[in-house]
């Protein structure tokens, strides 16, 4: 080992874990100053986009460009309403199930799928996202067709002995801090997936499978895994959403739902883990702040496209990329070269 | 014999890409395949490591039947492939793209041994082990695709055409490099058309003309060879 080859950065992680803590104490604090509820609605649905986003880049790096994510989270939402108004189950056991569900649908379909690549596999993710919405318009009795499920139950309340309880109804914030958590938790768990060596096989496979199959890595194994992790949280981000809104329809687990996710995470830059947060972020809040022009949001979405696509190849985040590599070279040329 | 090949054909649709090629490679040898563009070397190499279906014939491993094995699996039994072009994973760092070598092996501290080695082998690698693969220069990057074919800890390495692309003098640097692998016990597989190196580092050759062995033997008789002469040496 070579001495000091930790050193430069060890002391960058450390401004990154103070800059993470910061931000996430700023997020936990937030409530304290945002009172209106649709804010903190605007807030709770990026939460919720954000997994499914982050989600969505984790199957993205193993080189597989789904367009079903919505799918999987409309799978989880339907699962866990259905058995929690049928069975009377507790939301907090049917999102977790609904998390399982999408992620042995995710899997089954893997499998199969793991024989076409590239444009193809996005062609046939398409064609498994559309059946999965084709399948929440039957069985009507249970998922409510077109006219969309009523009468989810919400979160129940909690009652931690010696605190006030939390109950989920009385406003918004009990849902806001739910979700700010359980984000938290997901995307830790994505995190360190994607620094392991599950996730350096992921991307091993996504720049080349032939090399990637030359030392030894299971491609279909790992495409298979990259599913079933992407669509388990998706599921889950489904399920959270399914007991937040207490709706459901199924037309916002479609096609446009599976490329609207997939612009958040493109946008956001897919080469950096902070990419679909921050594309999540950007997207879904400012359209609302763009909401007084009602029938041209869409050409401000779009406009946002445009800029991204033309001025930032990488996404937002590799936009910071860019600079902080600028930035680095600038200092560095500051500095006179030690001879060693 | 450490790999045997009997009869072994592939045809890409209609086309023959070989005809019942057989080949050998004994424990611990050198074996060379030369033989010009499109002549099916790369698809021998390719076929062995199941990254190929071949379309009749059999391969043997340690006296073990291979053939439609998963390409992770016919690694686990310590024949590796080092392809040819770009071998690498040019978005990952020097160092992801040695682990990666090691994707099946389980035993730590064997894996950080074999790493100190490849940095001992390769200094320059320790060197640049942060940066892309894909900034490394051409020999650097056939050090890399070399260094980690060798973390998988082969008994059998099949090499696609090292010097592609290389200066004269990293080729010169590859006889010593393709030496000190083999006297560690690696029996080496490798296809060249740069048959200067073939023809240094190797014990035992093939030529390969459009899909079918023309010439076997020992690489003394192929030096005396008025064929291999003619053909690739150009005299």
């Amino acid at each position: 080992m070579v001495a000091g080859e930790h050193a430069p950065s060890g002391g960058r992680n450390w401004i990154k874990t103070v800059a993470y803590a910061g931000l996430i104490i700023l997020l936990f604090l937030l409530p304290l100053f945002v009172d209106s509820v649709y804010y903190l609605h605007t807030f709770i649905i990026t939460l919720i986009y954000t997994i499914a986003a982050c989600s969505l880049r984790t199957i993205l790096i193993s080189g597989q460009l789904s367009i079903a994510h919505a799918a999987f989270m409309g799978l989880g939402a339907y699962v866990s309403s259905i058995f929690a108004r049928e069975l009377n189950w507790t939301p907090w056991l049917t999102i977790p199930l609904g998390g399982v569900s999408a992620m042995v649908v995710g899997v089954l379909a893997g499998y199969p799928l793991t024989r076409v690549r590239a444009i193809y596999f996005s062609m046939v993710s398409l064609f498994v996202g559309l059946a999965i919405v084709a399948l929440m318009g039957v069985f009507q009795k249970y998922t409510g067709g077109d006219i969309g499920l009523i009468g989810i139950p919400p979160l129940p309340s909690i009652t931690i002995p010696g605190l006030p309880t939390i109950n989920f109804l009385s406003s918004k914030i009990p849902y806001y801090y739910f979700f700010l958590l359980l984000t938290v938790f997901c995307l830790m768990i994505l995190h360190s997936l994607e620094n392991s060596r599950i996730g350096m096989s992921w991307k091993a496979i996504a720049q080349s499978y032939l090399v990637a199959s030359s030392v030894g890595i299971n491609e279909a194994g790992f495409r298979v895994l990259a599913l079933a992790v992407g669509c388990f949280f998706a599921g889950i981000a489904g399920a959270g959403y399914a007991h937040y809104n207490m709706v459901l329809t199924r037309s916002s687990f479609g096609f446009l739902s599976s490329v609207n996710l997939l612009i958040y995470v493109l946008v956001g830059g897919t080469g950096s883990f902070f990419g679909p947060i921050i594309g999540t972020t950007v997207l879904v809040i400012v359209p609302e702040i763009f909401r007084w022009l009602k029938t041209f949001a869409p050409f401000v979405f779009g406009g946002i496209m445009l800029l991204v696509v033309f001025f930032m190849p990488q996404g937002i985040a590799g936009l910071f990329e860019q600079v902080k590599t600028k930035f680095l070279h600038f200092q560095e040329r500051k500095k006179p070269r030690d001879v060693s | 014999m450490l790999l045997r090949v009997k009869d072994l054909s592939v045809y890409y649709g209609k086309a023959m890409a070989l005809e019942n090629v057989s080949l050998e490679v004994a424990q611990g040898a050198v074996v060379t395949i030369i033989g010009a563009n499109g002549a099916g070397k790369s698809t021998i190499l390719k076929v062995l490591s199941g990254l190929w279906p071949s379309t009749s014939g059999e391969v043997y491993f340690d006296n073990k039947k291979i053939e439609g094995m998963e390409p992770y699996e016919i690694v686990s039994l310590g024949l590796v492939h080092i392809p040819e072009g770009r071998r690498l994973f040019p978005y990952l760092n020097v160092l992801e793209n040695l682990k990666l070598g090691a994707s099946l092996r389980k035993d730590k501290e064997g894996i950080k041994q074999d790493l100190e080695g490849v940095f001992t082998h390769f200094p320059i690698l320790r060197d640049r082990r942060k940066q892309k693969a894909g900034s490394l220069s051409g020999g650097e990057q056939m050090m890399l695709a070399i260094a980690r074919g060798l973390m998988s800890k082969p008994r059998l390495l099949l090499m696609d055409e090292p010097t592609l692309g290389l200066a004269p003098v990293m080729v010169v640097e590859l006889v010593s490099v393709i030496q000190a692998i083999n006297k560690t016990g690696v029996s080496v597989l490798l296809v060249e058309q740069n048959v200067f190196l073939a023809l240094q580092v190797a014990h035992r050759g093939y030529v390969l003309e459009v899909g079918k062995v023309i010439l076997e033997g020992n690489i003394d008789q192929f030096r005396d060879s008025d064929l291999v002469k003619r053909a690739y040496l150009g005299e």
